[in-house]
């Protein structure tokens, strides 16, 4: 039996057309203020989207918001979803404009609780709380053996709280290792996560399975986190050969979350062939990102005015390759040349400097190219 | 095992608190600190002149009104944004609200619509006609106004992503009805900036849905001269949670963008000042209100004449429309809606507005019922005619704590056009997830405040009733969605789908070549080609934007 000592993890999500996000984005505010995790996977989400998110983030929760009146519509299906996956205990919460009368039909089809408007951020805190747990660690193994998505999920989590670490390094001795392991890199706002969905686009039409993880900082005084980078990583709805989870980083001064090496083996036993860590952006000589990844990819993107600010970064210096993003904004020759410049002195390990942009789908082919061809 | 829970502040029911203290410090809904008193030395202090801050209503910079009689010449157009359900369904709720004294028509469309999406679109399941009226074609457009004379009354149109499709729509229904292009007068929203800051109905990336914003204009001024080409909102900004200096900013801020972009188009900005409008919300704050009104007339005044160099007054004028704020309502105690939507109405009066909506009580639990909008149309009719407040313009004009109100929020707003010229400009702002972040924060720090009972909202957290009563409110069922798809099939085998083809792919060659797309899809409109098949045409050049995120 596994304790569940830990931080509750909740997925929030929009379903349907419905693009009003206020009460959404406060809710998730606050509850990373009262100490959840919180995975916030965004507007327009078809079902089967929200019932993967759920799957592969573990989640304990799902909050999903609705003001259109749709929900007589679109959460009967949604919960049948859950049933099908096996994620009956993944508790629902509905927020948004549900009239009165339809809450003990929403109740009736399996949701957890309904936050109608006036509904506190206390209020909802305190019908979130943590559902117990009976699975085994040796039932979830013998359940990863056999493929099972949620094993894997419930297993990270495991990993990722520096729980069961002795029997999942035991499992994953003798098991295969992901061909590669690439870390992404860079200052927030630079375009990581749409890099980083544009790539798994990539890898899926060569047939490649891919595995995103993706780390943002937790609040040191809180332990919550605002997780949403999953929802800049484009993909279809019914791709397994997809599979995204948002991690909470420590607070201080690390970029990235524990036990990653475990996790990198859970996702590689269990057949992704490409593993991407996608780091919150990593502070000054913070290099232990390059420890844990075969290829390190820094993304710099053409800054306005003379001063390098990107010279002061260590970062650089232990890159395998640096991508000068968001190519299509003016300045992106002379920053990839001067970047050029600065890296390959005489003598000094080549690394490459290329350009791609998201937005254009500019770059990838030559970006994994390069990647594929690394060392390691 | 023990479960653990969440460590929460025990809240106390709010039976068991007492009626709360004012709040102390005073602070407005947007968290305004305000002095125990203002005098004339504020105005000193902040260099407020009554010869050139403050003026005269009908004259530069129009802190005071844009007409010198303002309601003694005219009262507001009372204009309630009603749509519901199939076409023929909202064409008989204009009719009844003509005939409650009504002066023009707004229309309400329903989200596939807004969306860029046809009822028999798969995610458009169970939204058709729910929210808005279902238009997928003119021939719903046509009987949306059928039996109306567009020559006669005005007719605005809330739509943004696809506005220039739905445009389309309207002019070559109004075309095939005979009316005159010339005699045409209303607003379509066009506004797609604030959906970026706010709203979320996007189907374009940020550049080419900028530039379907100036095509719209571009031929609409040239082509329906009385027809407003856009009505730049701050009203969604506010609803997400917005403060009201930041509505303020960045709805100017947008309509910068808006003017600077038709300028780069070779546009007279005479021609297209004029038929610029705006849209902005009436919260709860009275003062904080009049005085957001009165600061953004005197700004556009100087943007449109000292930075654009505009020549025509009417080009400096700002116009705006105000709606009483949604997000202000309340599902408890819901009649007392009512007592919100006139105190802001009235703000909105004061405040000098050209149209207004008043919201019914009934909104935060469905679409208004006939009996809802009938109270809240008359709400407007006894400030209008019995109260007094149209008697002379700007009553509030030289208050020492409107001017000093309204000074303020002028700088503050010009701080924000000044922190998003640093980051590079409107786009790159966008793109920087400046707004969302700003207004995401706002939003938080509101509730917070309501939570912790800092801020008092009656019903909710105080003076709560334990009896929940509620409102016979309006049930739209699955009919609609039917009869809406019954008669998108019919169409789709009766059109000549060869017409349909060929003006679609003028439309695609037209955005290709960065052309103004108008007159293609004039032409697809009237070959019967719908919103969905018009946008998805337009969507294999400018691509579609993905994701609507927490920045």
């Amino acid at each position: 039996m596994i304790a569940q000592t830990a931080t509750p993890r909740v997925v929030l999500a929009k379903i349907g057309l419905d693009g009003h996000d206020r009460g959404v984005k406060v809710v998730a505010r606050g509850l990373r203020d009262a100490g959840f995790h919180v995975i916030y996977a965004g507007l327009w989400q078809p079902i089967e989207a929200v019932v993967q998110t759920a799957l592969d983030e573990d989640a304990d929760w799902l909050g999903i918001s609705l003001l259109s009146g749709a929900h007589m519509t679109l959460v009967p299906p949604l919960m049948e979803q859950l049933r099908k996956n096996g994620l009956d205990h993944v508790g629902v919460l509905v927020g948004g404009i549900i009239p009165e009368k339809d809450i003990p039909k929403l109740m009736d089809l399996g949701v957890r609780s309904v936050a109608g408007p006036g509904t506190t951020i206390p209020e909802i805190v305190q019908r979130l709380h943590k559902a117990e747990d009976h699975e085994s660690v040796e039932d979830l193994i013998r359940r990863f053996r056999d493929k099972d998505r949620r094993a894997l999920a419930r297993l990270l989590t495991l990993a990722s709280r520096g729980q069961s670490l002795d029997a999942l390094r035991h499992e994953l001795a003798s098991r295969p290792t992901p061909r590669r392991v690439v870390a992404f890199t860079g200052s927030g706002g630079v375009g990581k996560s749409s890099l980083i969905g544009r790539s798994a686009e990539l890898l899926r039409s060569k047939n490649r399975s891919v595995a995103v993880l993706c780390c943002d900082p937790e609040s040191p005084l809180t332990g919550g986190a605002l997780l949403g980078d999953r929802l800049r990583i484009a993909k279809p709805a019914d791709d397994a050969g997809v599979f995204i989870r948002s991690l909470a980083t420590p607070g201080g001064q690390q970029a990235i979350a524990k036990n990653l090496d475990v996790m990198f083996g859970l996702l590689g036993a269990f057949g992704f062939d490409t593993v991407i860590l996608e780091t919150v952006g990593a502070g000054q000589g913070d290099t232990a990102v390059r420890e844990q990844s075969d290829v390190l990819v820094v993304l710099l993107q053409p800054e306005s005015g003379d001063e390098l600010q990107w010279e002061k970064a260590g970062l650089l210096e232990v890159a395998d390759l640096v991508v000068v993003h968001k190519a299509d904004l003016p300045g992106s020759d002379r920053m990839a040349a001067q970047v050029h410049e600065h890296l390959n002195l005489p003598g000094a390990r080549p690394i490459p400097v290329l350009k791609a942009s998201a937005a254009k789908g500019q770059g990838l082919e030559e970006l994994w190219a390069k990647i594929d061809e690394h060392p390691g | 095992m023990a479960s653990p829970t969440i460590e929460v502040e025990k809240r106390p029911s709010v039976a068991e608190l007492p009626v709360p203290d004012r709040a102390d410090p005073a602070t407005t809904v947007s968290n305004v600190p305000i002095a125990p008193l203002y005098t004339g030395q504020d105005l000193a202090r902040l260099g407020v002149t009554e010869s050139e801050s403050v003026g005269v209503p009908g004259q530069y910079p129009f802190t005071r009104g844009i007409h010198k009689e303002m309601y003694r010449g005219r009262l507001w157009t009372m204009r309630q944004f009603a749509g519901f359900g199939t076409a023929r369904q909202t064409n008989e709720r204009f009719r009844f609200l003509l005939e409650k004294g009504q002066t023009g028509l707004s229309t309400a469309f329903d989200l596939p619509t807004l969306m860029g999406l046809d009822s028999d679109c798969p995610q458009s399941r169970g939204e058709v006609g729910r929210l808005g009226v279902a238009v997928d074609t003119i021939d719903d457009m046509r009987t949306l106004f059928s039996e109306i004379d567009l020559e006669r009354i005005s007719v605005s149109m809330t739509i943004n992503a696809p506005a220039a499709i739905v445009m389309a729509f309207y002019l070559a229904a109004a075309r095939e009805a005979g009316f005159d292009w010339h005699k045409l007068r209303g607003t379509i929203q066009n506004d797609i900036l604030k959906e970026f800051h706010a709203q979320n109905e996007i189907v374009f990336p940020p550049e080419p849905s900028v530039r379907l914003v100036i095509d719209l204009i571009e031929f609409c001024t040239q082509q329906v001269p009385q027809w407003n080409t856009v009505s730049i909102s701050g009203y969604h900004i506010r609803e997400a949670g917005s403060t009201a200096v930041q509505e303020l900013a960045f709805t100017l801020a947008d309509g910068i963008h808006y003017v600077e972009e038709c300028l780069k188009r070779g546009l007279d900005v005479d021609q297209v000042g004029r038929r610029l409008s705006f849209f902005f919300n009436a919260h709860n704050d009275v003062f904080e209100e009049i005085a957001k009104y009165r600061a953004a007339r005197s700004l556009w005044a100087d943007v449109m004449r000292n930075r654009f160099k505009a020549r025509d007054e009417s080009a400096w004028k700002l116009r705006f429309h105000a709606q009483t704020a949604g997000c202000s309502l309340q599902d408890r105690q819901p009649e007392v809606n009512l007592m919100r939507v006139a105190y802001q109405a009235l703000a909105a009066v004061l405040g000098g507005c050209q149209s207004l909506h008043s919201n019914s009580m009934d909104e935060t639990l469905a679409l208004p019922s006939e009996h809802a909008v009938t109270l809240a149309l008359r709400t407007q009719q006894v400030l209008a005619y019995e109260t007094g407040v149209t008697n002379t313009p700007d009553p509030l004009g030289g208050s020492y704590f409107v001017e000093t109100l309204t000074e303020q929020m002028r700088r503050q707003a010009e701080e924000y056009f000044e922190r998003i010229d640093q980051q590079g400009g409107m786009l790159a702002a966008v793109d920087a997830g400046f707004f969302r972040r700003e207004i995401a924060e706002a939003a938080f720090v509101y509730q917070k405040s309501v939570d912790k009972r800092e801020k008092i909202i009656v019903g909710v957290n105080a003076f709560e009733e334990d009896e929940h009563k509620s409102l016979d409110i309006l049930q739209i069922d699955e009919g609609p969605e039917e009869e809406q798809l019954r008669s998108l099939a019919r169409l789709k085998k009766t059109r000549d789908n060869r017409a349909v083809e060929r003006t679609l792919s003028d439309v695609k060659r037209a955005a290709e070549r960065k052309e103004n797309v108008f007159p293609a899809l004039m032409e697809a409109a009237t070959a019967r080609a719908t919103v969905y098949e018009t946008m998805s045409a337009m969507a294999e050049v400018l691509g579609r934007h993905e994701t609507g995120g927490l920045s």
